[in-house]
């Protein structure tokens, strides 16, 4: 039983420190396996994010403890960990184009190219936040499905749901998400 | 708007998220909401608030998708130092263990892993070659696949086959092969080092024809044929040719459509597109067979020819998806001595010297007959390939043996058929597919939608599958029945044909040979039922191509008109009269002329069917009336044709005509038997009619006893096929029917 499973094991158990211990073990794997996978292949190759998060999980649980609990435990928190990324990316860029603290943008904003898309994905962020607080089921869905590329079935095996609830529920979170989005600007 | 409200509309248009048209989800929106006009307008809310949920999250992302960029991301940042991991870093493996091998050398890179020399301790000491999968691949599945094959795999024994001994996965999940170890080079490489010679490049290919056969008996297809999986070895000092790889492309490749498994088959293709098949290239997930192996074959033979492939590698590659499956699937490839036109000189010199030949001569070795049957294998309908690896090799030996070969340049008419036939592929979703692979995975919508068709496909596929193992089992069948035959053992070849539904035979030319053979034997075995069987099986397979027909393949299909005579069966003879007269009514060539109105002809006939012989009657009367006696001496197909108009004027009471044709017909020297016989017996009928007794009863004589000779015992009772020139079998069972005919009341 190496480092990793201890702590899944923690998390299933409703060890709530353990999660944040999950985190970074699932990030710096990922970014181990980004590197070496960068470094072999050429720069021609498309990136599979299911792919590497796969291989990160083949490699750090061994196949006694792979649970499709731990399995979904461990695939949201590669899921968080692509998230923060992003998100982190993201604010850097938006701090350097609009210099200083953070500008609430307004919905006619939207429309117009000035705004990129990392200004997006920051009201994405926001609305995802609160999809969190308010409809917990739904911001799994998002999250494995949008930020970590998995297929429908792939999302209802890791979840361990039918795969027409995964659809039905990715079908309303987008519509959630994009009212929230236009609702806060 | 009520919560009830609005969950049926959430309802209707979740439902509607199916049909890809605009027109189609409306109208389906129209049904759902009839005359509810607010839900209807609450209906088109709800999807303006669902797309633009779609077009928001496509605008959060940059370029690639949030995981691919996140990826990118990852693997950018600096703070990080060359931490890698030792099972990526191909060197730092060697030494250490995979499994009970112990890694030695790295020998070869491929499109889906790298290749090692490993040594095993126990139970036996001994080495092998170990194939690491890449990553990427779901390890399950992959084995899986392997171990469904493996028993056939297993079964498999073959000098120039390199058995793959087992599909394992490493601590960490990684699928690898262990292979028979083959300690040689590409076969191409070996040919161009050594400078072998067309002859032995060609005795080369015979072998590996022989392996690939054995492999398909046993039901396994390669699917990724290519000179890097042909090494050849050395064994005593002679060169071996070795196919490694097998069951690999399999496992790996798979047919689930599933982003894993695009991919990788993505990679395969982008791998070598130039020795993929029409039907490989369409990626629809058709049943791939043992054929699509036959036209990876003619591309190393074309290679092993020329130094070329077909179409170019990395024009393939620089083409892009859309236009890449067009070519393959589409355009005509050159022939390999019109290949050479396009080279340089320089080119051209060494691709000659490689061959141990002059640059000048090299064109003329490969015109004719080595272009025709690197063509065969070419054709992208697969029907027209060769249909076994054995008949493909055998072709090469006949070419060696300066024998005639099978394959042949297309006809006139074919060629222009196929410049006006346009195939029927769907590119609409492999676009879709293609714009994604580019643009990179993660467009969740894209991903909805994909599944969805996946999902359709599926199930149509499987409805098909039933059919198609159908027609695989019969061709299979068909197959191992030409073998067979090759063998001589014809009792067990048609034992294999007799659960054949007719309706399954597919057409081909190779499957005619095998039909025409059985329903000969059949005819020797006095199983006449069968052997019409056999020839109605033989017509369903030489449906390949109305205009492509020889006279031999002519004549073997209307030889059914005796058989179902003899077999008792007279209204499928009658029907069969009709079919054929169908099918040859537009005919040009009166040596099919001929043979139709022959073999129409055997009992009297209708009004209908004396009339849809007219075009054939005067088709016939030109052709005698440009080739007479003189012209025509040496021609022993000719002299037939006044004869078939002497029995048409017969069959429509035009007696005296009946002598003119008869006496027409005598004139000509090559008195082949039966033809002679014939007219004898048709004047025989005729001066009777015209009531010249004793001319009837002279001509009778001579008509009676060859008759008698030849079919002692009837016509049930064929011994002896015969020849052109003493008279095929079935001449002499129609001279038989008539000689019968004219006794009942000649006198």
């Amino acid at each position: 039983m190496n480092n990793i499973t201890l702590v899944l094991e923690a998390v299933s158990q409703g060890d709530g420190h353990a999660a944040d211990e999950l985190l970074p073990l699932v990030y710096s794997e990922l970014r181990r396996l980004a590197v070496a996978r960068m470094a072999r292949e050429s720069a021609g190759h498309t990136l599979q994010p299911t792919a590497l998060v796969h291989e990160a999980w083949l490699r750090l649980v061994d196949d006694d403890n792979r649970t499709w609990r731990n399995r979904a435990h461990f695939f949201a928190a590669a899921a968080e960990a692509m998230r923060r990324i992003l998100i982190d990316n993201a604010r850097r860029k938006s701090r350097l184009k609009h210099g200083g603290g953070q500008q609430r943008l307004n919905i006619d904003d939207v429309e117009q190219a000035a705004i990129t898309p990392d200004d997006k994905l920051l009201m994405l962020n926001d609305a995802l936040e609160q999809m969190e607080k308010e409809n917990p089921e739904y911001a799994r869905i998002v999250m494995l499905k949008y930020f970590t590329g998995l297929t429908n079935h792939e999302v209802a095996e890791t979840l361990g749901i039918s795969e027409s609830t995964v659809e039905r529920h990715w079908f309303n979170a987008k519509r959630w998400l994009v009212k929230k989005v236009r609702a806060s600007a | 708007m009520s919560d009830v409200a609005v969950n049926r509309a959430e309802e209707i248009v979740f439902s509607a998220l199916k049909f890809q048209s605009s027109a189609e989800r409306a109208a389906f929106w129209d049904r759902a909401c009839s005359d509810d006009a607010t839900l209807r307008a609450t209906v088109e809310t709800i999807w303006v608030e669902y797309t633009d949920g779609e077009c928001f999250l496509k605008e959060c992302q940059p370029a690639l998708s949030p995981g691919a960029e996140a990826i990118r991301l990852l693997a950018d940042s600096t703070d990080f130092t060359d931490e890698v991991s030792a099972e990526f870093d191909s060197d730092k493996i060697i030494g250490s263990n995979i499994g009970p091998y112990k890694l030695l050398q790295k020998i070869g890179e491929g499109g889906c892993g790298t290749v090692y020399m490993a040594e095993q301790e126990k139970p036996v000491r001994r080495r092998v070659a170990l194939k690491v999968i890449k990553l990427g691949m779901d390890t399950k599945n992959v084995i899986a696949r392997f171990e469904a094959e493996r028993q056939a795999l297993a079964l498999m024994d073959h000098p120039n086959i390199a058995r793959v001994l087992e599909a394992r996965a490493t601590e960490t999940g990684r699928p690898y092969f262990v292979m028979e170890l083959v300690r040689g080079i590409k076969i191409t490489t070996y040919c161009d080092e050594h400078w072998l010679n067309v002859r032995q490049r060609l005795e080369l290919f015979i072998q590996i024809c022989g392996a690939i056969q054995h492999a398909h008996q046993k039901g396994i297809v390669h699917r990724d044929i290519k000179p890097s999986n042909i090494l050849v070895t050395m064994l005593d000092g002679v060169p071996v040719p070795k196919v490694i790889d097998f069951g690999i492309a399999k496992a790996t490749g798979g047919e689930r459509l599933t982003d894993n498994t695009l991919f990788t088959a993505y990679e395969q293709f982008v791998g070598t597109p130039a020795y993929m098949s029409p039907e490989q290239a369409q990626m629809s997930g058709m049943d791939v067979d043992t054929r699509s192996d036959i036209y990876s074959l003619g591309v190393l033979l074309y290679e092993l020819l020329t130094s070329k492939t077909p179409f170019d590698q990395n024009e393939l590659l620089n083409s892009g998806l859309d236009k890449m499956r067009r070519t393959l699937l589409e355009r005509e490839p050159q022939r390999p001595s019109a290949k050479l036109d396009g080279l340089q000189a320089e080119e051209l010199t060494q691709t000659s010297l490689h061959r141990q030949v002059e640059s000048p001569r090299l064109k003329s070795l490969l015109l004719g007959d080595l272009d025709w049957i690197v063509m065969k294998s070419l054709e992208k309908d697969r029907n027209r390939r060769y249909q076994t690896a054995n008949g493909f090799g055998m072709d090469v030996q006949r070419y060696l043996n300066n024998e005639p070969v099978f394959a042949r340049p297309p006809s006139r008419l074919y060629r222009l058929q196929k410049l006006v036939r346009r195939n029927q592929t769907t590119f609409a979703s492999i676009a879709a597919v293609s714009v994604a692979l580019i643009a990179g995975f993660g467009t969740s919508t894209w991903l909805f939608f994909r599944e969805r068709e996946a999902r359709r496909e599926a199930e149509s596929a499987r409805r098909v599958q039933t059919e198609l193992r159908a027609e695989a089992d019969a061709r299979a069948k068909i197959s191992q029945a030409a073998l067979l035959i090759s063998r001589n053992d014809m009792a067990g070849a048609d034992h294999l044909l007799d659960n054949i539904q007719i309706p399954v035979v597919e057409p081909s030319l190779e499957a005619a040979g095998v039909f025409h053979t059985l329903g000969n034997w059949n005819v020797t075995q006095g199983r006449w039922q069968v052997a019409a069987d056999r020839i109605l099986q033989l017509e369903q397979a030489n449906q390949v191509d109305k205009a492509d027909l020889t006279a031999d393949e002519t004549r073997d299909l209307l030889g059914a008109g005796p058989v179902l005579i003899v077999a008792g069966d007279l209204k499928k003879y009658r029907q069969f009269v009709q079919v054929t007269l169908h099918r040859f009514a537009g005919t040009s060539d009166p040596v099919a002329a001929e043979e139709v109105m022959k073999n129409s002809l055997i009992l009297p006939a209708d009004a209908t069917t004396l009339q849809k012989l007219e075009p054939l009657v005067k088709l016939l009367q030109s052709s005698v009336a440009q080739n007479g006696p003189e012209v025509a001496k040496n021609n022993y197909l000719i002299p037939w044709q006044p004869l078939a108009l002497s029995l048409y004027e017969y069959r429509c009471g035009n007696f005296t005509n009946v002598i003119v044709w008869g006496q027409k017909c005598l004139d000509y020297s090559n008195p082949t038997p039966p033809r002679v016989v014939m007219v004898h017996i048709v004047l025989a009928m005729a001066y009777s009619r015209l009531n010249q007794p004793e001319n009837a009863r002279l001509e009778l004589a001579a008509g009676r006893e060859p008759i008698e000779k030849r079919l002692p015992d009837g016509p049930e009772k064929i011994v002896d096929l015969g020849r052109a020139s003493t008279g095929n079998w079935h001449d002499w069972v129609i001279a038989y029917f008539l000689l019968h005919e004219a006794e009942t009341f000649v006198k």
